[in-house]
């Protein structure tokens, strides 16, 4: 698994695409992709916008696990994801509870990851890789 | 030794904090705990915490306010965690030091770092979602950004968290992993 993470607009998918040698179409999208679709993409953009439908349309449960599926029955994926919790606690209880469960979600897959690069203005800075 | 561990919110840096403070080698470890219980959610988040410890022999002392009147031993290990909660506390609670809040954290720590054989201090980003805010929560912000500044240039290292994975910006090698 390879996990590019960084904030929003920061040119991550482009730069996923350039140094891992992947076409555009080849990335599911988070934002509308199916549970089955992630499952058997060979790369996903958005990855936080799929936990927050989950969390929107499925609560709390809908999550639970969801790393360990991904990493159990799609190893080699290349995640996209957007990082969050650089801001100020949320008044709304939903975005305090999106923000946390993205962080440890993401916290399970870069452990899982043998490589992850953070994407700040288009560069990347490779900050693990095994 | 003096240790700054920062990170966004969920990023890890909690964890990462405590197995520092355990590769500091024996001696009694004293968690500094700063979050005051006042609705379900602070009541679960501070389980959670007190989950990950357990089996770490930590001595909790609770400091809501007033950092500058705890007294340790000379070698103690020290975690404080988290100082956007002991900012907010300074500047919103009743007996807090309001619009000193720099003065009167950075006190705290210039005595800890006198008296303690090891510090290390959990902060927090809050800086960067581009979203508006209230002028009140401005004014925490810059108070939690000072004394991140003034932490980090007394600190011997600081680490910013991502994820899990710690990023170096002071002290040790700068970059943990290379391409």
């Amino acid at each position: 698994m390879i996990l590019v993470i960084g904030g929003e607009s920061q040119g991550k998918k482009e730069y996923a695409a350039n140094t891992f040698g992947l076409a555009a179409e080849e990335f599911a999208d988070g934002a509308s992709c199916t549970e089955e679709e992630l499952l058997g993409a060979s790369a996903v953009d958005h990855f936080h916008e799929y936990i927050r439908r989950v969390l929107k349309n499925e609560g709390e449960e809908g999550v639970l696990g969801l790393a360990e599926k991904l990493t159990g029955q799609n190893p080699d994926i290349l995640v996209v994801s957007n990082e969050l919790g650089y801001g100020v606690v949320p008044v709304d209880k939903f975005e305090r509870l999106y923000r946390e469960k993205t962080g440890r979600i993401c916290c399970a897959l870069a452990a899982f990851a043998k490589r992850v690069d953070r994407v700040v203005c288009g560069i990347g800075m490779v900050i693990k890789n095994e | 030794m003096f240790y700054v561990v920062t990170g966004g919110s969920g990023s890890g840096k909690s964890a990462y904090a405590e197995n520092l403070v355990l590769s500091l080698g024996e001696g009694r470890r004293i968690y500094i705990a700063t979050m005051m219980s006042f609705d379900e959610e602070s009541t679960k988040r501070i389980a959670r915490h007190r989950k990950m410890r357990e089996g770490k022999q930590f001595e909790t002392v609770e400091c809501y306010t007033g950092l500058d009147s705890v007294r340790l031993k000379k070698d103690d290990i020290v975690l404080l965690e988290c100082m956007s909660n002991l900012a907010a506390n300074e500047m919103y609670a009743q007996g807090g030091a309001g619009e000193k809040t720099e003065e009167a954290v950075m006190a705290g720590i210039r005595r800890l770092l006198q008296d303690v054989r090891h510090l290390v201090v959990v902060t927090n980003e809050i800086f960067s979602d581009g979203m508006a805010y209230d002028e009140s929560t401005v004014e925490y912000m810059g108070h939690l950004g000072n004394i991140n500044q003034q932490m980090a240039r007394l600190a011997d290292g600081v680490t910013e968290v991502v994820y899990g994975i710690p990023v170096c910006m002071k002290g040790g090698k700068k970059n943990e992993a290379s391409a």
